[in-house]
């Protein structure tokens, strides 16, 4: 496991996300009240990027089927979704925002 | 003595999801639920899509295997219900044994309508409402057959994308000139017919079925106003027709158009009778009569509705009707209904693959479309719940922040009111 810079911090405006790549896998940036988050890329329920949901309250709702997740957790919180989301370890030094290398699933 | 509970009539999304809201509302007695299905209650939207053509079959439970181990939810399954008595508070089932309620909940769901000439029993006519269906035209397809497919809705066109993926050639068959022109504006229909085409799908728009031949070898043969056709397997997807005949036949209040009739809590014409989900027609606020809503977002909420009404606690707040459709590729969203006369307005482009509408009266957002937009539906959402008039001038424009613009407009409909 390794810190991968994935991003700089104006790319993303708060309630703002983007898929990033870390070491091959996608990876949700999230950015909420100015911090960052990341969590896997595609809803536990069905093949949607989480990046192009929408993000309200320290959630996102997936963009297909409104399932929601809370980003800092990765709790799933209403249906249909009902598997959490891996949530990945994210550093800002300066301007540049870090995630760890996820294990590989 | 126990007292005997709340009985659910019927094992779907509804009545799973009715058992857990009573559950997770403190409702301590206890929950029968009767299902016709050999299954335990699942997810239906997979079943024209990933259950077709996954590699792997999806899990499809409506409940996790966490609610079950709690023991408190008793499940029969392929049971089915043949009876119901109000006055005596009972239900019969197709074995004999009665079982008895104190509150009853009809979640029965609905049956797809028939062709008679598509007879169910067929080895090469399909009808996709259960699980099984959807597995026995999982099979089929993987031959890479000559499939048609009867009736260009939702299902149908779900279904069509999903045999291409897999290799079957597809022919439509529809009655009307354009697809889902009930539910789309004109330039979102036209969209769909040229991404199925160019999919390779054989569309035959406008187009009346006179009859189906069984041929030598399991082919069959339409017979069509505009020409025959052979194929291998039959896909029949007219439509739904409401499970009310257990209500119907106990006397309970039926709507006109079909459904067991409820209110605005999901009570049927028995006190003691709630009614959520495919089964059900529900006077909604803005249309002239009662209606029925077959979508995965009203069988949920009218559960969740049901329960809480049953134990006299407040109701949720009414949803906007919500429905999606995964067509291949492509995520259709609707946010509120559709109706005659609406003006749209677009923004953004089908043909960029990205866009979305507002269909309004005066002003007032009353049928959202996205193509590949849901997040942008999600933002304006507030703007359907409010039903108020807003200023749409900005709403098209690309440079319009949308979720900036839905919140300036909310602010203002909430100061004029």
């Amino acid at each position: 496991m390794e810190w991968i810079k994935v991003a700089s911090a104006q790319e993303l405006s708060n309630d703002e996300a983007k898929t990033v790549n870390v070491a091959g896998q996608g990876v949700a940036l999230f950015r909420i009240d100015g911090e960052f988050f990341a969590t896997d890329s595609m809803c536990t329920h069905a093949t949607a990027l989480l990046s192009e949901g929408y993000v309200e309250d320290g959630c996102v709702e997936c963009p297909l089927h409104q399932g929601r997740f809370d980003i800092r957790t990765g709790k799933a919180m209403c249906t249909p979704v009902t598997v959490d989301l891996r949530t990945h370890p994210v550093k800002r030094e300066g301007d540049d925002i870090y995630v760890l290398s996820p294990e590989a699933k | 003595m126990t007292s005997p509970g709340v009985l659910i009539i019927g094992a779907g999304q509804a009545g799973a999801v009715a058992a857990r809201a009573l559950r997770e509302l403190g409702f301590r007695g206890g929950i029968t639920m009767v299902g016709r299905e050999r299954h335990k209650p699942y997810e239906r939207p997979p079943l024209s899509k990933a259950v077709l053509v996954a590699a792997q079959e999806p899990c499809l439970d409506v409940l996790a295997q966490e609610v079950w181990a709690l023991g408190d939810i008793d499940l029969l399954r392929g049971s089915d219900v043949v009876g119901l008595d109000v006055s005596k508070r009972q239900v019969r089932l197709a074995a004999g044994q009665m079982l008895a309620y104190d509150t009853c909940l009809l979640a029965t769901g609905g049956e797809a309508n028939t062709l008679i000439s598509a007879p169910a029993g067929h080895p090469h006519v399909h009808y996709v409402r259960t699980l099984d269906d959807a597995r026995r035209l999982r099979a089929a397809l993987h031959g890479k057959p000559r499939v048609a497919i009867l009736g260009g809705g939702f299902l149908g066109l779900e279904i069509a994308h999903a045999a291409m993926s897999i290799g079957a050639a597809v022919t439509v068959l529809e009655r009307a000139t354009s697809l889902l022109d009930r539910f789309l504006p004109p330039e979102a229909s036209t969209w769909l017919e040229s991404g199925l085409r160019e999919a390779g799908a054989r569309l035959l728009l406008g187009t009346f079925l006179g009859g189906i031949h069984s041929m030598p070898g399991g082919r069959m043969r339409l017979v069509t106003d505009a020409g025959d056709l052979e194929v291998d397997e039959v896909v029949v997807a007219i439509g739904l027709s409401p499970n009310d005949s257990l209500a119907r036949d106990a006397g309970l209040a039926i709507a006109a158009g079909g459904g067991v009739l409820v209110d605005a809590q999901c009570r049927t014409s028995d006190e003691r009778v709630f009614a959520c989900g495919d089964c059900t027609s529900q006077q909604r606020p803005g249309q002239t009569a009662p209606a029925r809503l077959e979508s995965w977002q009203n069988a949920n909420d009218q559960a969740r509705t049901a329960a809480a009404a049953m134990l006299g606690v407040p109701v949720p707040a009414r949803a906007v009707p919500w429905f999606w459709t995964d067509q291949g590729k492509h995520n259709i969203q609707m946010l509120g209904l559709p109706a005659p006369g609406l003006d749209y307005l677009r923004r953004g482009d089908p043909a960029s693959g990205k866009a979305l509408w507002i269909g309004h009266r005066g002003g007032v957002p009353l049928h959202g479309v996205a193509l590949n937009a849901g997040a942008d539906l999600r933002a304006i959402r507030p703007l359907f719940e409010k039903g108020l008039p807003v200023p749409l001038d900005d709403f098209p424009l690309n440079a319009t922040n949308l979720r900036a613009w839905a919140r300036q407009m909310q602010a203002g409909a909430a100061a004029t009111v």
